[in-house]
């Protein structure tokens, strides 16, 4: 196991070397369920731009609540509270004059489970431009192809965009979803344990599709899954009861973590 | 004991029990239906007619209706039991009865007379006889025994026609005549409300005499040609001999049909119920509703089915959505959830009184001040009328389409809503492109069964808009077309009239089966119209298996 990981993160090693802007920033971030649970203590992290960040952790260590608070996926849930400050190029998410529905344009999600509309492949794809405004046909048929281009789908749908999205294997509708994040043209891309339901060649084909995205877009991926983290990731963050225990280069944080605690999880001795 | 246990843990019995308990629905189902299906659907069978001698001479004409066994006490206080028949006899205006019971021992011959005739007439209900002489359309002595039944006939279908010349002329003479009544009602409602001065009340009854002298000329002709046709019609007519040897003539636009069921085939009879059937779906109630056909109840239903269903569907499923989408879950909602589903249970009778009270006193009583002060006191939307039936059933439907509804909503995954909105939409963009269109087999589950509860409801009906005999439907070619304000028939309706109200009811009670044969057809073809559409929909939408 060591040694896979050790494999992975080698080559990944180049990417640390060069000059990096950040894009999101979570200043003293803690987050309620209720006012007595507190979920997220004090997280300070800064996610750097295109680059793959980790977020690993044992079950309930609120990595998947953290990556819902970037896009505000949480405000859904009555009776949360949130205190510090997320800021996404320099702007708080929170303050008033943010608008979510431009908020979740720019910060797209992948869900654990994909959920693609009872509809055809097309308007699934077309949804988020469609609600955002674009009207074009041009455009939407534009989008449509280079969003299913990107995320490895279109070779397998070009024929079939008109048939129910529902019709696909449980990787190409995860892959789906990818490109209709994609449509939207985001800028950050928010993937929740996305591949954790599929198969391992599913599975292979996601993290593949995550390859190319990479050039482009700040993806911030949830995963349960050590190997996955240190294939895909360029950076990786150690979560525990709601604290940040870690945040470092992939390949420093499973060769050479600097916390005990990270180390007894990545070699097994818990969680 | 170890035994009964492991009998009980299996739940053998359970499987009987369930199974007992369908079995039971299914026969209670299929025994009402069967009975409706058994009595509704030989209602227009032509049955042969039979002629009776009984011991002391009398003689009895028509058709078997029914069979029964009596318990008589004779002067010494022995008792027996007989066999007695229920005849059919028709002749109302001349024996004052339809129907006469005769004790089978005292029958001295039956017989199935080839030339016994059935009338049906316009009024007056059924006659049974023989023809005996006619007024022959042809010359008289091209009639001779082979032809003289089918002469007979021709001779009623010129009456007929006749009878129909008449009602065209009696129509274009109220038509003539529209105009001067309604400027004559003007005038005598401006002197009753002193809505108007002498003056124009001068002026109106100059307008008056205007149109006296203009239509008088076309007026007395019409007249003249009306006086003409009934007199040539009046000439038309039948003797006819009854089973005792009565003669009656009757001039022949009187009757509706006659025909000799003893001489028809299977095949003749066949058409001849499909002809009845026919007649029953198209035509008007005649014979204070024992008569002829349902037409204008099949319309008021299914029109105020329709009006209840536009009514009810856009309120419900607003509600719903607001309880699911909108309001904060908590006491208040709970409490708004458990008053709706209660409200289901109110009897529909209160509703009724709502709709009386709320529909057509407040607010049509508003709208008549508003918008129909020139002929009040005469009511226009005050009173009873298709719209305020339909609203006020829309009201009694409304919590079974917001709790279907409630439930589809509540169907949506949740992973498509949160999708729906990770992608950018608004709120009300997920509701629209997401939760309505998932939710749209269970709003029209709502509809299904609102359909279902408001064809079936009488109560409210009765005291909100539906009368025993409407002069006019609610949708005609006169401006504008469709009439809301009117009052409408409607089949449960008729069920209860023709069943319980009627003057006949010996006579009437086969159209009550035919009646509720028909109501039950009626609801079952709009569900399956609703069902089909949901099931459409249920593929469209099937939700993701992954």
């Amino acid at each position: 196991m060591n040694v896979d990981i050790g494999n992975a993160v080698r080559k990944n090693e180049e990417a640390e070397t060069s000059e990096e802007r950040i894009v999101l920033e979570t200043k003293d971030l803690n987050f309620y369920y209720t006012p007595e649970v507190k979920t997220l203590k004090n997280i300070n992290i800064s996610i750097p731009e295109k680059k793959v960040t980790a977020f690993i952790g044992p079950s309930g260590c609120g990595k998947s609540t953290l990556l819902r608070c970037f896009n505000r996926m949480n405000d859904l849930i009555p009776g949360v509270k949130l205190e510090g400050k997320i800021e996404i190029d320099g702007q708080d998410i929170y303050s008033p004059e943010v608008n979510l529905e431009d908020l979740r344009k720019k910060v797209g999600m992948v869900f654990q489970k994909s959920n693609p509309f009872p509809m055809d492949i097309w308007e699934n794809v077309a949804f988020g431009p469609k609600v955002n405004g674009v009207t074009d046909k041009v455009e939407l048929e534009e989008l449509v192809v280079s969003s299913l281009k990107q995320a490895d789908l279109w070779r397998e749908v070009k024929d079939r965009l008109k048939t129910s999205a529902l019709d696909l294997s449980g990787g190409q509708q995860q892959r789906l979803c990818i490109a209709r994040a994609l449509a939207n043209k985001p800028e950050i891309i928010l993937m929740d344990e996305p591949a954790s339901a599929l198969d391992p060649i599913s599975t292979n084909k996601i993290e593949e599709t995550i390859e190319e995205l990479r050039a482009n877009y700040t993806i911030i991926i949830v995963t349960h899954n050590m190997q996955q983290a240190a294939r895909v990731s360029d950076y990786t963050a150690f979560l525990m009861t709601g604290d940040l225990v870690e945040f470092n280069s992939t390949s420093t944080l499973f060769t050479n973590p600097d916390e005990k605690l990270t180390e007894d999880y990545i070699t097994g001795r818990f969680g | 004991m170890k035994r009964i246990l492991s009998f009980w843990k299996r739940g053998d019995s359970f499987i009987l029990i369930t199974a007992g308990g369908l079995l039971f629905s299914i026969f209670m189902v299929v025994l009402i239906v069967g009975i409706i299906m058994v009595k509704g659907l030989g209602f227009f069978w032509p049955s042969d007619i039979e002629l009776f001698q009984l011991k002391n001479g009398e003689r009895f004409l028509g058709q078997v209706w029914d069979t029964e066994q009596a318990r008589l006490t004779d002067k010494n206080g022995k008792v027996r039991i007989v066999n007695q028949t229920n005849i059919k006899i028709g002749n109302r205006d001349i024996y004052g009865r339809d129907f006469v019971w005769i004790n089978n021992d005292d029958i001295v011959k039956k017989s199935t007379p080839k030339n016994g005739v059935e009338f049906e007439r316009w009024e007056y209900g059924n006659m049974y006889g023989f023809i005996k002489s006619f007024t022959p359309v042809s010359s008289k002595d091209r009639i001779n025994k082979d032809n003289f039944f089918s002469e007979a006939q021709k001779s009623l279908k010129k009456a007929l026609a006749l009878k129909s010349q008449i009602e065209e002329k009696q129509n274009a003479i109220n038509k003539l005549l529209t105009p001067l009544s309604k400027l004559q009602t003007e005038i005598s409602l401006s002197e009753i409300n002193k809505t108007r001065s002498k003056a124009e009340i001068e002026n109106l009854r100059k307008q008056e005499e205007g149109i006296k002298n203009s239509i008088s000329a076309k007026l007395e002709l019409l007249q003249s040609e009306l006086l003409k046709l009934k007199e040539e019609n009046a000439g038309i007519k039948m003797t006819i001999v009854t089973a005792d040897g009565k003669s009656v003539t009757l001039p022949l636009y009187k009757f509706v049909r006659f025909f000799r069921p003893n001489q028809m085939s299977v095949m003749e009879k066949a058409g001849f119920y499909l002809t009845k059937v026919w007649e029953f779906l198209t035509e008007d109630p005649r014979e204070s509703n024992t008569e002829g056909g349902v037409f204008p109840a099949i319309f008021g239903t299914v029109l105020m089915v329709i009006l209840m269903s536009i009514a009810v569907v856009p309120f419900g499923v607003l509600a719903a959505l607001y309880l699911n989408e909108y309001a904060k879950q908590g006491f208040i909602v709970r409490m708004i959830r458990l008053a709706i589903a209660n409200l289901a249970g109110v009897p529909s009778i209160v509703f009724g009184i709502f709709g009386l009270g709320f529909f057509v006193y407040i607010l049509g009583g508003t709208i008549d001040r508003l918008f129909f002060s020139s002929t009040l006191p005469e009511p226009t939307f005050g009173t009873g009328g298709i719209l305020w039936a339909s609203l006020t059933l829309a009201l009694l439907t409304l919590p079974v389409v917001v709790v279907a509804t409630e439930e589809g909503i509540l169907a949506v995954p949740k992973a498509n809503k949160e999708g729906s909105l990770a992608l950018g939409s608004t709120k009300w963009q997920m509701i629209r492109k997401i939760v309505l269109p998932n939710a749209m087999p269970g709003i029209l589950t709502g509809v299904i069964l609102a359909i279902s509860r408001g064809a079936g409801e009488v109560a409210p009906l009765m005291i909100t808009g539906v009368v025993k005999l409407a002069p006019s439907l609610p949708l005609d070619g006169t401006f504008p077309f469709i009439h809301l304000e009117r009052k409408f028939m409607h089949l449960g309706f008729h069920i209860y009239d023709v069943g319980f109200q009627s003057p006949n009811v010996e006579a009437a009670l086969p159209m009550v089966y035919t009646t509720a044969l028909l109501l039950i057809v009626i609801v079952v073809a709009l569900n399956l119209l609703a069902i089909y559409m949901r099931n459409n929909l249920k593929k469209k939408y099937k939700t993701s298996t992954f």
